[in-house]
């Protein structure tokens, strides 16, 4: 059997990358602010969140001004789609043998 | 660590939910511009029925071309590269278009008045449909929007093209605006 995903096994950091990886390889990402409707999340909570998803290499973080407004995107990075399908398989194998 | 089935199916779900939100929250931004254009069209379009009314038929046809026109166009724009021609919007328009046109000037002999009601509540029908594969919001607009075109069919005497462009354009704005921030 394998074995966890320790960073994203966490309920807002597994929503994050859910809402994510949703999204195709190519689309730009999801904004702070949606990501934070999506999770539930309050922003310190969220952000505290996107930086460890970030050190671990899951996700990208873009910053930009948009209308004179500082605007932050994520993207889920190729490794961090990866590691989320194997944690998402993982949970299917636990339902799977019980 | 240990997790046990209910909570692995329960991280599951949660996973399913915000999955579902996210792609129906793509679709309603995507469709929040071409809401709007449609509702500009349908108040410059009822407008200009009341300020030259024997231009209406033309008027319309013109409004709806351009709408159509612009509506591919804004599809196209924001199609993934490679992907397939939205021939199915195309299509999709096309059949009701020649079902109303079928019914409405063949068939049916309506009115002006019967035809200001018919041709946006056909429409809307095919926003009621769409509610049930991508998203409530969709069907709330195709009857609400419906029912409030029907009450001014009945009720709002002379001045049923001035409903027409508060309550269904309007709608229509006020529609793709909320889609915009869902």
């Amino acid at each position: 059997m394998s074995a966890p995903d320790e960073t994203i096994h966490q309920p807002v950091r597994l929503r994050i990358m859910a809402a994510l990886t949703a999204l195709s390889a190519s689309d730009e990402g999801l904004d702070f602010a949606h990501l934070k409707t999506l999770t539930g999340a309050t922003d310190g909570n969220l952000g505290a969140h996107i930086d460890h998803l970030a050190k671990a290499g899951y996700v990208e973080v873009s910053k930009a001004f948009v209308a004179r407004r500082p605007r932050t995107t994520v993207k889920a990075s190729p490794s961090g789609r990866a590691a989320f399908g194997r944690h998402v398989a993982f949970l299917r194998e636990i339902i799977a043998r019980a | 660590m240990t997790i046990s089935p209910n909570e692995a199916g329960a991280m599951l779900a949660d996973v399913e939910a915000i999955v579902a939100r996210v792609k129906r929250s793509r679709i309603y931004r995507q469709s929040s511009a071409i809401l709007m254009l449609w509702g500009a069209i349908v108040v410059a379009g009822n407008l200009s029925c009341l300020a030259a009314p024997r231009w209406s038929g033309v008027g319309w046809l013109a409004a709806d071309a351009l709408g159509a026109a612009a509506t591919f166009a804004m599809l196209r724009r924001r199609s993934s590269p490679g992907a397939r021609f939205p021939s199915r919007f195309l299509g999709a328009f096309a059949l009701f278009f020649v079902f109303g046109f079928v019914w409405s000037e063949l068939l049916g002999r309506f009115g002006l008045r019967e035809l200001d009601a018919f041709w946006p509540t056909l429409f809307l029908f095919g926003y009621a449909l769409a509610g049930l594969w991508f998203g409530a919001a969709f069907a709330a607009l195709g009857l609400g929007l419906s029912a409030l075109i029907v009450a001014g069919y009945f009720w709002s005497g002379d001045w049923f093209n001035l409903w027409l462009a508060v309550v269904n354009g309007g709608g229509f704005v006020l529609c793709g605006l909320w889609m915009r921030r869902a």
